[in-house]
C-alpha cells in the first residue's frame, strides 16, 4: 500500500511540470488573444465545442455532440499511432520525420487494394491494418537499412522518400483512382471505412475501430520498451550507441528494428487516417498531421503515456479550430499558434524544473536533466 | 616577504542535502604554486568556482590582493585577472587557436566607422606568448585537429592573453599522457618564475610533490590544513587527504601460471583511417597471470584490446581464447565465451550515464536469465543484482540502483564497471587504463580487485600509461611501441627504467 501511495505520488508529481506548461501556455494565448479583440474563453469553448466536449449552442439536424466527438476520435487515432511512429523513432536516437510519406504509402496501397473492393468490413478490416502495419514497416526498415549499410541520415532519406511517395502516389491517383469532380481520389467503399456508425437519440455518429488498436498500441509500446529486452536494446542504443555496442548489442539490427516499428505505426496512422477519416487521398498532399506528430512526440516527453496525452490535447486544438474560427472569428491557424507556444513551455520544463526546486519541492528527476543538486551529488560522491 | 594575493575567509558553500566547502580558509600568496588537494568530492573545484565568480558562497568573504571583492561571474573574475583552465576545455572545435582565444574579446581595427577583428595583429601576440613561455602552437591551426594537449596550451594561452595573473588549473593532467604532463609541469614552473600565481587543484600526489610550493588539503569540504610540500611526504599528504592511514603496499604472491588462456598471434589492425595501428603483435596471456602491456599512449595498446573484445576489426592474425579461434566472432559471442573488458573511455563506452546504475550493471546480462525471462525483464533481479554489487564492490550511489549514473562521481562509475566485469565470471579480463583519474583510495580498491582476479586464477590483460601500475601489478610486461610490441618479458627480469627505455623506442 504504501509502495502504491509513493507510486502514485511520483506519478502526480511527474504530471505537475506538464500541467504548469499547459497552464502557463493558456495564459499566453490568452494574452494574444486579448490582443486580437476577443475572449479567450469564447475561444477554448470554442475549440471544446467543436471537438465535441461541450455542447455547441445548435446542431444540424441528425448530428449532436456525440457526432462531434466521435469525429474527433478518428481524427485523434491517427495523432496517436503517427506520435508513437516518431516517439520510438526517437527513443532509438532515430529522428523519423518522414510520417506523413510512411502514412500515405500504406494508405495508398490499403485504399487501392481494399478500399475500392467489395469485402465485408470483417474481411476488409484486419487487411487494412495489416496492409498498414506491412507497408509502413517495410518503409521504416529500408531507411533503417539504409542508415545502417550506408551510413545515410534518415532525416535525409525519409524526406526523399516523402516527395517519391507522393508523386508516385499521385501519378496513379491521377492515371487510375481520380474522382472526375473533386480531382481526388475517389472514396473508399463504405464497407472498407474502418467505422462503426451508429444512432442514440436520434444522432448520427462513427465510432473508429483503430481507436482501440491505438490505446492497445500505447501500452503494448510501452510494455516492450520497459519491461522487455527488445525494448532495453532500442533504449541502450538510443541513449549511447558506442556502449551499447561495447556490451555485445547488435547496433545496426536494432536500428532497422526501431525504424521498422516506427514506420508500421505511421503505417497505421495512414491507414486510420485515410480509410477511416478522410475517405479519400489529395494528390501530392502530405498531411500536414504526420509533421504535427513530430511535436506531439517531444509534449508527450518521449514516453508512450505521455504520447497519447499530448494526442489528446493537441488534436483538440486542431480539430476544434474550424468551429472555433468561424463561431469566433479567429483565423484557424491560432491553433498552429497555441501549438507552437505549448511545444516552448514544454520545453522549458527543465527551468520550470529547476524554478520549482530552488521553491523548495521535490521534483521528479527528468531524462537527461542534470541540474545544480546532481552536481553537487555529483562532487559528493 | 611575499604578499598575499588571494584570501578566501570562512568560505561556506551548500548544495542541497550536502555542504560542499565547510568553513574554509586560505591564503595564497604571489608567485606560489599552490596545490589543493583532496579526494573526488573533496570540494576542490567548488571552492575553485566560487574564486573564479561560478557560484557565490553562502558565507564567508573573498579578498584579492587586499580587497574585499565580490564576484558574480567569470567575467568579474577575468577583471580581477583571474583565469581557470577547465578539466573540460571550453574551446570551439571549428575555430582556429587564434580565434578561440581572442573570442569574447576581440581586438578590433577602426576605419572611420567600420572595424573588423584584427586576427593577424591577435596571431603574432599569441605567437610571442606562445615562445615566451614555451608553449609551442601555431596559433593558425584549428582546434578539432589537435591533440588534447595542445588543447591545453591554448587554454592555458587563453589566460595569458587575457594578462590573468592568477591561473586556476582544475585536475589539468587528468588528460595527459605521461611525458605530457612532466611538460605541463615544466611550463608551470616557467609561469612561476615569469611571476604569475598558480592554483593547482589536483588528487594526483606525485605532480604536487614536484612543482607545488604549498599545499591545502581538503575533506569532506573541510580544510584538513595547509602544509608545505617540501617538508611533508606523499605518504602523508595521502593520509590526511583520505582521513584514514592507507596501506599502498601491493600484497602479490608468487604462483605458477596454468593453461594459456589468450593467444594473439601475428595480429595486425587498421584503423578507421585506413593506418596500421597494431603491427604483428604476438601474446599469450595464461591462467593466473598479469599481462601488463606498457607504452605511451597511442602506439597501439587500446587497438589491441579493442581486437580482442571485437570491437574493432582484424586484417591479419588470429585471435585465439582457450583453444578456439575468435577472431571472426561478435562482440557478443566473445562476452559469452567468457571475455570480460574494462574500456578505457568509462563514460562513453563503459557506461549509458542517462540509464540508472541498475541498468548498467546489468547491461551485458540484461537478455538472460535470472534478469529477463521469454525476453520479458524481471526489475526484481535487476535490483537485487544492483543491492548485492553495491554492497560488495563499494559504490557509492544516492539512491541505489535507482541512481542515475551521471549523477555517480567517476571513481564509484568505474567501480561499477569492475563490478558487472567480474560478475560476468570470465576467464580473461581486460583492463584498459583502470585506475584513469582516479583518487589514491579508489585507485589502491582497484588494485585490489585485479590481484584477488589473478590470484582466482583469471588471465589478465592490463593496459596502463602509468609505469609504476605496470611494475607493480605485472607478471609480465609487454612493451608496445608504433604498433609493435618491442619487448615482453617476466617483470624480474626488467627494471623501470629498461621499460621506460622500450618505450621510447630504444631496443639496444
Amino acid at each position: 500500500m504504501k509502495k502504491f501511495i509513493t507510486r502514485v505520488r511520483s506519478a502526480l508529481s511527474g504530471l505537475l511540470v506538464p500541467a504548469i506548461s499547459i497552464v502557463l501556455t493558456l495564459i499566453v494565448a490568452s494574452a494574444i488573444l486579448l490582443l486580437l479583440g476577443k475572449n479567450p474563453v469564447e475561444v477554448f469553448l470554442g475549440f471544446l465545442r467543436g471537438s465535441g466536449m461541450v455542447l455547441k449552442p445548435r446542431y444540424a439536424g441528425g448530428q449532436g455532440i456525440l457526432t462531434d466527438f466521435f469525429s474527433y476520435f478518428s481524427i485523434l487515432t491517427p495523432m496517436i499511432f503517427a506520435s508513437l511512429g516518431v516517439m520510438l523513432g526517437l527513443r532509438a536516437g532515430l529522428f523519423n520525420i518522414g510520417v506523413a510519406g510512411q502514412m500515405l504509402f500504406p494508405g495508398f496501397l490499403a485504399s487501392v487494394l481494399v478500399g475500392y473492393s467489395n469485402l465485408p468490413s470483417y474481411l476488409a478490416w484486419p487487411l487494412i491494418i495489416l496492409i498498414g502495419l506491412v507497408a509502413g514497416g517495410a518503409m521504416g526498415s529500408l531507411i533503417g537499412f539504409l542508415k545502417h549499410r550506408f551510413n545515410i541520415h534518415e532525416v535525409v532519406t525519409s524526406i526523399m522518400l516523402n516527395y517519391i511517395v507522393s508523386y508516385v502516389t499521385a501519378f496513379f491517383i491521377n492515371t487510375y483512382f481520380v474522382d472526375p469532380v473533386t480531382r481526388n481520389s475517389r472514396t473508399i467503399k463504405e464497407t472498407s471505412r474502418l467505422l462503426i456508425s451508429g444512432k442514440a437519440d436520434g444522432v448520427r455518429f462513427d465510432f473508429p475501430v483503430g481507436l482501440i488498436v491505438a490505446l492497445l498500441a500505447v501500452f503494448v509500446i510501452r510494455f516492450i520498451l520497459d519491461r522487455t529486452t527488445v525494448g532495453f536494446r532500442i533504449n541502450a542504443v538510443g541513449l549511447n550507441k558506442y556502449c551499447a555496442r561495447y556490451a555485445g548489442i547488435n547496433v545496426g539490427g536494432n536500428i532497422v528494428l526501431a525504424m521498422a516499428m516506427s514506420g508500421a505505426l505511421a503505417g497505421l496512422a495512414g491507414v486510420t487516417y485515410y480509410l477511416g477519416f478522410a475517405n479519400n487521398m489529395v494528390p501530392k498532399d502530405l498531411v500536414s498531421l504526420g509533421y504535427d506528430s513530430i511535436a506531439v512526440a517531444v509534449l508527450g516527453n518521449i514516453a508512450p503515456v505521455g504520447t497519447l496525452f499530448a494526442s489528446i490535447l493537441v488534436t483538440i486544438f486542431q480539430k476544434g479550430s474550424i468551429y472555433m474560427s468561424s463561431n469566433v472569428g479567429v483565423p484557424k491557424d491560432i491553433a498552429s499558434v497555441i501549438i507552437g507556444i505549448l511545444l516552448m513551455f514544454s520545453a522549458s520544463g527543465l527551468y520550470i524544473e529547476d524554478k520549482l526546486q530552488h521553491l523548495g519541492r521535490t521534483v521528479r528527476p527528468k531524462r537527461d536533466s542534470k541540474t545544480d543538486k546532481d552536481k553537487a551529488e555529483e562532487e559528493q560522491l | 616577504m611575499t604578499e598575499t594575493i588571494v584570501e578566501l575567509k570562512n568560505i561556506t558553500k551548500r548544495f542541497p542535502g550536502i555542504v560542499a566547502n565547510d568553513d574554509v580558509t586560505l591564503d595564497i600568496r604571489k608567485g606560489e604554486i599552490f596545490a589543493l588537494l583532496g579526494e573526488n568530492g573533496a570540494g576542490k573545484s567548488t571552492l575553485m568556482s566560487i574564486l573564479f565568480g561560478m557560484y557565490e558562497p553562502d558565507e564567508g568573504q573573498i579578498f584579492v590582493r587586499g580587497e574585499k571583492v565580490r564576484l558574480t561571474s567569470s567575467k568579474d573574475a577575468a577583471a580581477l585577472s583571474i583565469g581557470m583552465v577547465h578539466q573540460h576545455f571550453k574551446l570551439v572545435s571549428n575555430y582556429t587557436i587564434t580565434e578561440n582565444i581572442v573570442l569574447g574579446d576581440e581586438p578590433l581595427k577602426r576605419l572611420g566607422p567600420l572595424s573588423w577583428v584584427d586576427l593577424k595583429g591577435a596571431s603574432e601576440k599569441i605567437r610571442s606568448l606562445s615562445l615566451e613561455y614555451g608553449l609551442e602552437v601555431n596559433p593558425d591551426d584549428k582546434i578539432e585537429d589537435l591533440p588534447v594537449s595542445t588543447q591545453q596550451r591554448v587554454e592555458i594561452l587563453k589566460m595569458l592573453y587575457r594578462d590573468a595573473e592568477i591561473l586556476i588549473f582544475d585536475e589539468p593532467t587528468s588528460v595527459l599522457t605521461p611525458q605530457e604532463i612532466e611538460y605541463l609541469l615544466e611550463i608551470m614552473e616557467e609561469l612561476r618564475r615569469g611571476g604569475k600565481t598558480i592554483i593547482l587543484i589536483s588528487h594526483k600526489l606525485e605532480e604536487i610533490k614536484q612543482v607545488a610550493d604549498r599545499c591545502a588539503i581538503l575533506l569532506h569540504g573541510k580544510l584538513v590544513g595547509v602544509y608545505d610540500v617540501a617538508t611533508t611526504t606523499t605518504q602523508r599528504m595521502a593520509n590526511l587527504m583520505v582521513g584514514k592511514e592507507l596501506d599502498f603496499s601491493i600484497d602479490k604472491t608468487e604462483h605458477d601460471f596454468g593453461e594459456v588462456v589468450l593467444d594473439v598471434s601475428d595480429l595486425t589492425v587498421y584503423n578507421e583511417q585506413k593506418v596500421k595501428v597494431v603491427d604483428n603483435v604476438s601474446l599469450k596471456v595464461r591462467q593466473g597471470e598479469i599481462l601488463a602491456i606498457a607504452g605511451v599512449s597511442g602506439n597501439g595498446q587500446v587497438d589491441i584490446a579493442d581486437a580482442i573484445a571485437g570491437l574493432q576489426n582484424i586484417s591479419a592474425g588470429s585471435i585465439s581464447f582457450k583453444g578456439e579461434d575468435i577472431s571472426r566472432l561478435t562482440i557478443k559471442e566473445r562476452i559469452t565465451k567468457g571475455i570480460s573488458y574494462i574500456p578505457e573511455d568509462r563514460q562513453k563506452e563503459g557506461l549509458i550515464m542517462d540509464l540508472t546504475l541498475r541498468d548498467n550493471l546489468a547491461i551485458k546480462t540484461f537478455d538472460r536469465e535470472p534478469f529477463s525471462k521469454k525476453g520479458i525483464l524481471q526489475p526484481e533481479s535487476f535490483e537485487q543484482q544492483a543491492e548485492d554489487l553495491i554492497r560488495r564492490y563499494d559504490i557509492r550511489s544516492g539512491q541505489g540502483g535507482q541512481t542515475l549514473t551521471r549523477s555517480m562521481s567517476g571513481g564509484n562509475q568505474q567501480k561499477a564497471i569492475i563490478a558487472r566485469e567480474v560478475e560476468l565470471d570470465s576467464d580473461l579480463l581486460i583492463f584498459v587504463q583502470p585506475t584513469r583519474g582516479l583518487d589514491v583510495g579508489a585507485i589502491a580498491n582497484i588494485h585490489q580487485q585485479i590481484l584477488e582476479q589473478r590470484d582466482l586464477g583469471k588471465a589478465i590483460l592490463l593496459v596502463s600509461l602509468e609505469l609504476d601500475e605496470v611494475m607493480a601489478l605485472a607478471d609480465t610486461i609487454s612493451v608496445a611501441f608504433r604498433g609493435q610490441i618491442l619487448k615482453t618479458d617476466s617483470v624480474h627480469n626488467l627494471s623501470k627504467e629498461e621499460v621506460g627505455q622500450y618505450m621510447m623506442g630504444v631496443t639496444q
